[in-house]
Parts: structure tokens; C-alpha cells; sequence
């Protein structure tokens, strides 16, 4: 509840922006670290013992160039990862540096580029940007291998300042031509990155200001140095990470951060998540969760084992499909996650959980056991117990009400007083965990 | 009873937009009993393809006899004897047999170089240009959505005043007092409980609807969600109930924007009184290899139009629906290096309807008097909506789109 802002409350906030949530156990071990700690353990992932998920995955078996494997690979990672907010950034970048296979169509191209997004996560922002502009996918997706001397092509130029550094109206059409003449002869081989010389253009431009014989890197460079692309990165992050509609001296702290620590980007995290905004009472529950915040919180929440084969459908009939971004630009987020029929499959989600696929929960066996291992001993209780796990009992007094009429009536809605037999119970317990799941709030991070 | 309670509901200042639209919520939860039928032969409906990732206008409707469009484009360009004809210089693009056949019928206008000053040449931002028809300011309402807000306190529009087949709300559709709903799939689109407890289905429901309409918790989100969630189950309950009634022999083609383009048909013919739907076509971002891609797009347009419209016809509603055509821009006149072309400006429009005056309008854009590469444009596009909403849905355009703009006579 919010009034109990303790350490343990904003920990598990933190685990909520900076993970997808957690299971208890997790829980229990980012409390015992305390928020600090906790939250340098998180920007942190190289100083952690993850070999555990390495040598599990390496039993699955994925096939790297079967795009539904690959989708299922990386959800087995966010759903089992020691170091969350390594793949939260991983997933960060994907939006940042929005590629899709469906005009890819490679892959083991994308795999690699989100590999390169989990390698740069925290690193300097200008090796990611110089990494990502020599990434065979990104070539693909934005032409550059299209891109000669004798024949122009704007693609890759224009997206890199508009999408990934500058942000619209910070730059001119000069600019996107002059780069575009930069980036000539960057292209892919299928072993990766190859600068055909004799398609790039060794003319003088003048880019931005600066006049020279400029290449690629010398654009990279000038565009990581600008101080708006700090405050563009800054203003995604806290987007990202801690409202839809960021709070201006929020972002321009997190800006000077860029400036200040030489393009870090584990600086700039530090920073977010150590600001009293995202500390505020302002933020608690103030963020639509993601498709694949509330489908891997879920997972964690209710510490399913085995992951159903249909999650990258599922999530992408929520509205996002990973490796296959809407368009250059990302995921909006935020209020775009929310229509109609997203928020019917988010409910449908929580059926499909609760119902057939409960029966892999490593804690349940029967509704019965559950409640005696619990201590739960009536209807209310039952309600408190998933409130609070599911939704960190963020509901109005008109739910626990509801819940608890719903828990201890029957079928028909008629009260009963009587002692259930295990199969009602069943039905009972799935069906208040599933309408927990269909709440506004369980929908919040 | 739930009339009493909805009222009580206190709403965060964020929550404006949602509050504003209580009554039609109201009626939603009254239940389909107070749906007004859609009067056939009188409705005005109007239909919205969105073809994003900008569609090249110069191999839809070519010019394949005015000079510089076969040195423009020298792998892209269609042969002259391949065009479907339409005058002795501009023709369409092979793959659109069936709009050329609704040209012949004097049911398809096309509008050539529609556009605006200043294109901008950013996917994102010149989308949002043409969905809120303000080039020179950022805007939260669309188009369509003003127009909504225009006619909320009309009784006629019902329950549904606007559908959109796609499982985001473009901007096109976004209103101050009204919800547009999002429904990409009926099939999928009921809430679902255990199936092995069935019994139980009725009183998880139940517990739902209470739940929701009393979720009061002063949130920045939460208003949104507990519409949306309510939204969702009372639009499921009636689509389905309208949609079971249809039955076609038309032949749709596969994919996303021909079943919603059905979807859309079902609607109409089983009466949601709905004024505009909205549907896309995505994929027209071709910088490279173009031929191939924008060739089965067009004729995914094209077939999918046709049969939309035979469906109708069938129907005997075709009279009441108008279509529209559009993209966030045309593209580059010259084809760069990789058999593609890059982002630019001008494009046809496409108008769709048996109340359509059929033919060309505007002269076909200039492949010479180029501006810095690309086409200029002729007709504002605010041109195009103004005569949609003046002489289609009979609204006052200036009123939606600030100012007033010259009629075009294709409707």
C-alpha cells in the first residue's frame, strides 16, 4: 500500500521499472540488499553469476535462425535472468533502434543485433551508436547497403538523427543529405560489416557545422557529441523508465548526466533511478505495463516453470511483437498499449494462465494445499494474499468486497455458507486470480 | 442502478477526455436494447484506408505519356503497354484491375497531387500531419476525431460512432469526448474464463462488470483502463451479436487488410451505426526493390476495394459508404540506387463510391518543374476533407478544420 513507503515498497518498485517484476523469492533477495545495493547489483550484470540461465538455455536448443524460437529464447531469458535491467535495456535499444524482421528477414541477423544491444547496454552511448551503425541488420533495415556514391541513399542518414540522436527539427535537410554522402559504402557481407571504398564518397561535406572529408565514424561522433542528443536519450529513458509524460527537470538532470560523465549510459540510469521523481509518490503505479512487462511479470508473479510455447503470439496480439517493431520509430507505449482489443487479450492472458496453464505453477498442487500452506483460512484471506502479491494490494475497498462475495458464493451467486469441496475451490481460487489479473491496477507498474 | 454508480465515480484532471464521453457509456451499459438501427439509404459512412510507409503515387497512377517518367525511373518505371489506361497519358498500375473497372463505372475519383506546403518527409511526423490535418503545429484531436466531437450530441451516431480495425487508434480517430474503439479480431474478442469450470463463467463476469465500474482509485491511467476494460466486454457482447447475421460469397483477399476491410463490411451490413471506419495497409516504406513489393500491396488495395464494394452492392447498401485513399507522402521522383525510391511529397488520392462523380481531378503533377527532386503539390489535402465533411457527412468543415477550403465536386 502506498502509505508504507518503506525500503521493501520501493525496492519493489525499482524491480517493476528496472525488471519485470519478480517472484518472491527475488524479492526477498533485492529487500535484503536494500535499494542501493540492489540497485547497483542491477547496473551491474558483469559482476553476477548468470551462467545458471546460460547452460539452460544451451539444453533448449534454440535455433537461432527460426524467428519464433529466437522470440522464444529472448523471453526465456527476461523471464529467467539473474540481471533484469540488463535485458530491460536490451529492450530499451530494440525500441530505440527499432528493427524488424519482416524486412530483415534474417533471423540470426537480429539475434545478433540483440546480443549487440545487451553488450552495449550500459557502455558509452557513442560504441553502441558506432556499433549499431556497422550491425548487418541495421544496413538491412535502413539501406544502407543501397547507399553509393554515385546514388545516394537517405535512409539510414535521416533515421539516425531523427530516431537515435538529435530527435526532429534539430538538424536539415542539408544534413541528411551530407551524412547520407558519409555513410556511402557502409554496408554487410554475411560476415558482417564491410566498407566498400570504392562506393564511398571521399568529398568534403558539411555536416552540422563541421566541414571536412567526413565519414561515418566522424558522423557518429559529432551526433553523440551534441548536448541534444543527451537530452533526447534522456527524454526516452524517463519515458521508458519512469512516466509517459516525463517530468522536464527530470530529464534535463539525466541530460546533464550525458554531458557530465563523458556519453555513459550507466551513469544515466544511476542517476534515474536515484532521482526523488522516480521516487515519488507521483510514480508509484503511474505506467502502463508493456506487453511483455505484464506477460513476464505474470510468468515471475506466479512463478511459472514451464513457458507456454504462444507467449510472442500472445504478446504480440497485445501489441508487441518482438523483433518486429510497428515501424522505425518503436512502440509508443504508454496510453498506445491500451484499445480495446489489446486490453481483451490482456484479460484473456490472465485466463489462459489461470486456467490450463496453472496447473505448472511450481506452488500449486491444489487449491486446498494452497490455502494451508498459506494460512489461509477464508475467503478474505485468500483476496489479501493474491491482492497483495499480484497487485501490492493496490485496489479499492469496492474489490475486496466484490472478490470476497465472488470467492464465497456459488456458481449461481448465491452465498454459501457451507464448506466447499475441492473442485469449487478450485474454480474459486483461479477465477479471483484471474479477475486480480483483469484489474486496472494490475495493468500498472 | 449502474447509472447511479458511474455517476459517483470521481475523475482525476487527466481523465477529461474520458468523463466527457459518460453518456455514450451510459448507453453502453444500458445494453444493445437502446441502439438505434442504422437507417439504410440515408447513413453516411465513410471509410478510411491508411497505406503507411508512403506510397508511391507515380507507379499507381502513371504517367506513362508524359515525358521524364521513363528517364526518372529507369527499373521501376511500368511499361507503356502494361498500364491500365485511363487517359491518353496517365494510367494505373497494372495490379489494380478492379479499381480501373470502378473508374470505368464512374465510381473511383482520383485526386492527383495532393499534398501540402512544406511537406516534411518524416514517416511520423507528416502521418500526423495528414491524420490532424495541422501542418504546422502539434495536435492531439484528429481529423475525424474533431468531427466526432463535432456530432457527439447527435442521437443517430448510437453506441458505435467510429470503428477502428486496427489494434492501435491512429491519430485520425482521436477526440476530446469520444472513445473510439480498436477491434482488429472478432473471432478472438470475448472474455474468456476456464473452460472446465463453464458454470462459473457467469459469476466471474458478474464479479468483472462490478469490479470495474466501481474501481474509483485516484491514478494518472486508471480511468482510461476501467473504460477500456468495460469498453471491450459490452463492444464484444454486441459486435458479435451484429456480425453473426452476415453472410457473403465475396471473396476477400487474405491477409490483415482484407479481413478487416470484411470485418468493416459485416459491421455495416449487420448495422453498427458507425460513421467512419478505419483500416490500414502497411508496407510501403520501399527504398529498395520496389517493383515487387508496392505491385502486390497495390493489388491487395485494389482487390480488396472490389470486393468491399461488391459486398456492399450484394448487400444493397454500397449507396451509403464512401472510401478514401491515403498516405503520409509520395515519394522522390528520380529511383535512387538499390531499385527503390526515397521519401517525398505529393500524392493521388483515391475517393471509392457508387455516390462518387468518377474521373480526374487536377492535372497531373509536373515531372520537370520538380522541387529540389520532388513533385509540387496542387490540392491541399485539407481540400480533399473539407469536401468530405461538407458534402459527404454534411458538416460544417470549417468549423473542423479552422478555416475554410475549396470544395472539390467529387461526392
Amino acid at each position: 500500500m502506498v502509505n508504507t513507503k518503506d525500503s521493501s515498497f520501493w525496492t519493489n518498485h525499482l524491480l517493476r521499472r528496472a525488471g519485470f517484476g519478480t517472484t518472491p523469492d527475488e524479492l526477498k533477495h533485492y529487500v535484503q540488499l536494500g535499494y542501493n545495493k540492489a540497485l547497483n547489483e542491477l547496473l551491474n550484470p558483469k559482476q553476477i553469476d548468470n551462467s545458471q540461465l546460460e547452460t539452460n538455455i544451451q539444453k533448449q536448443n534454440f535455433d537461432y535462425t527460426n524467428l519464433d524460437e529466437l522470440k522464444r529464447w529472448w523471453i526465456y531469458r527476461m523471464a529467467f535472468t539473474k540481471c533484469p535491467l540488463e535485458e530491460k535495456m536490451t529492450l530499451f535499444w530494440h525500441g530505440h533502434f527499432a528493427t524488424s524482421d519482416r524486412k530483415v528477414k534474417n533471423p540470426y541477423a537480429m539475434y545478433g543485433q540483440n546480443q549487440l544491444f545487451r553488450k552495449y547496454a550500459f557502455g558509452r552511448f557513442d560504441d553502441l551508436l558506432m556499433a549499431i551503425s556497422k550491425d548487418p541488420a541495421m544496413i538491412i533495415w535502413l539501406d544502407n547497403q543501397q547507399n553509393r556514391q554515385s546514388s545516394p541513399n537517405e535512409n539510414y542518414a535521416r533515421e539516425i538523427m531523427e530516431l537515435f540522436t538529435l530527435g526532429i527539427g534539430n538538424y536539415t535537410e542539408k544534413d541528411v543529405k551530407e551524412a547520407a554522402r558519409a555513410f556511402t559504402g557502409w554496408t554487410t557481407l554475411p560476415d558482417g560489416f564491410f566498407l566498400r571504398s570504392n562506393q564511398h564518397d571521399y568529398g568534403y561535406k558539411t555536416f552540422l557545422g563541421v566541414t571536412g572529408n567526413l565519414n561515418g565514424t566522424d558522423i557518429i561522433k559529432i551526433l553523440a557529441s551534441q548536448r541534444v542528443t543527451g537530452h533526447f536519450l534522456a527524454n526516452k529513458l524517463v519515458k521508458f523508465f519512469v512516466a509517459d509524460d516525463p517530468d522536464s527537470g527530470m530529464v534535463n538532470r539525466i541530460a546533464q548526466v550525458y554531458i557530465d560523465s563523458n556519453h555513459s549510459i550507466k551513469a544515466m540510469l544511476h542517476a534515474l533511478f536515484s532521482d526523488p521523481v522516480f521516487l515519488s509518490e507521483k510514480a508509484y503505479h503511474a505506467k502502463i505495463k508493456s506487453p511483455a512487462e505484464l506477460v513476464i511479470g505474470s510468468v515471475k508473479l506466479l512463478q511459472v516453470k514451464t513457458l507456454d510455447h504462444n507467449l510472442p503470439k500472445i504478446m504480440a496480439s497485445m501489441g508487441q511483437d518482438l523483433f518486429a517493431p510497428p515501424n522505425v520509430k518503436g512502440w509508443d507505449g504508454g496510453k498506445a498499449w491500451i484499445a480495446t482489443d489489446t486490453m481483451m487479450e490482456r484479460f484473456n492472458f490472465a485466463s489462459l494462465i489461470t486456467s490450463n496453464k496453472f496447473n505448472r505453477l511450481e506452488q500449486y498442487t491444489s487449491a486446498s494445499d494452497l490455502m494451508y500452506k498459506q494460512g489461509l483460512r477464508n475467503a478474505r484471506q485468500v483476496v489479501n494474499y493474491f491482492a497483495e502479491l499480484l497487485v501490492d494490494g493496490d485496489m479499492p475497498q469496492s474489490t475486496y468486497t466484490t472478490l470476497t462475495n465472488y470467492m464465497s458464493s456459488n456458481s449461481t451467486g448465491t452465498k454459501t455458507t457451507k464448506i466447499m469441496d475441492n473442485q469449487t475451490l478450485d474454480a474459486k481460487l483461479r477465477g479471483v486470480v484471474h479477475l486480480i489479473m483483469t484489474l486496472p491496477t494490475y495493468q500498472l507498474c | 442502478m449502474n447509472i447511479s454508480r458511474r455517476n459517483l465515480i470521481k475523475v482525476g484532471l487527466g481523465a477529461l477526455t474520458y468523463y466527457l464521453s459518460a453518456p455514450q457509456f451510459l448507453l453502453l451499459a444500458a445494453g444493445a436494447s437502446e441502439i438505434t438501427p442504422r437507417t439504410i439509404g440515408k447513413s453516411k459512412i465513410l471509410v478510411i484506408i491508411q497505406l503507411s510507409g508512403g506510397n508511391d503515387g507515380l507507379n499507381t497512377v502513371i504517367p506513362y505519356g508524359i515525358g521524364n517518367y521513363y528517364q526518372a525511373r529507369p527499373s521501376l518505371a511500368i511499361k507503356p503497354d502494361q498500364v491500365l489506361p485511363l487517359t491518353n497519358e496517365i494510367g494505373l498500375n497494372p495490379n489494380m484491375q478492379g479499381l480501373a473497372n470502378l473508374y470505368k463505372e464512374g465510381k473511383l475519383a482520383i485526386l492527383q497531387a495532393v499534398g501540402y506546403e512544406n511537406a516534411n518527409r518524416s514517416h511520423f511526423r507528416s502521418i500526423e500531419i495528414w491524420q490532424t490535418a495541422e501542418p504546422n503545429k502539434i495536435c492531439n484531436t484528429g481529423w475525424l476525431g474533431r468531427y466526432l466531437d463535432h456530432v457527439n450530441g447527435d442521437k443517430s451516431m448510437g453506441l458505435f460512432p467510429s470503428v477502428n480495425v486496427e489494434s492501435t487508434l491512429p491519430a485520425t480517430l482521436a477526440a476530446n469526448n469520444v472513445m473510439v474503439p480498436s477491434v482488429s479480431n472478432i473471432n478472438d474478442f470475448r472474455f474468456k474464463t476456464d473452460p472446465r469450470y463453464y458454470n462459473d463463467h457467469k459469476a466471474q463476469l458478474k464479479a468483472f462488470n462490478e469490479i470495474y465500474k466501481q474501481f474509483d482509485l485516484n491514478r494518472p491511467n486508471i480511468d482510461l483502463l476501467r473504460e477500456a476494460g468495460l469498453n471491450a466486454n459490452e463492444a464484444s457482447d454486441y459486435l458479435r451479436r451484429v456480425v453473426s447475421t452476415y453472410k457473403s460469397n465475396v471473396k476477400y483477399p487474405n491477409g490483415k487488410f482484407g479481413s478487416g476491410l470484411q470485418f468493416i463490411a459485416q459491421m455495416i451490413v449487420g448495422g453498427v451505426n458507425a460513421k467512419i471506419f478505419n483500416v490500414s495497409l502497411d508496407g510501403f516504406d520501399t527504398h529498395t526493390n520496389q517493383l515487387v513489393t508496392q505491385n502486390n500491396l497495390l493489388k491487395q488495395l485494389s482487390a480488396g476495394i472490389s470486393a468491399f464494394h461488391e459486398d456492399l452492392q450484394n448487400h444493397q447498401i454500397a449507396d451509403d459508404v464512401l472510401i478514401m485513399t491515403f498516405s503520409e507522402f509520395g515519394r522522390r521522383v528520380a529511383e535512387n540506387g538499390g531499385r527503390g525510391t526515397d521519401h517525398g511529397t505529393a500524392e493521388p488520392l483515391f475517393i471509392v463510391g457508387n455516390k462518387v462523380k468518377g474521373g480526374i481531378y487536377g492535372d497531373h503533377p509536373s515531372l520537370k518543374n520538380l522541387d529540389e527532386g520532388d513533385l509540387k503539390y496542387k490540392i491541399d489535402f485539407r481540400s480533399a476533407y473539407a469536401s468530405i465533411l461538407d458534402r459527404w457527412l454534411s458538416v460544417d468543415a470549417k468549423q473542423i478544420l479552422g478555416r475554410a477550403y475549396d470544395i472539390i465536386p467529387f461526392v
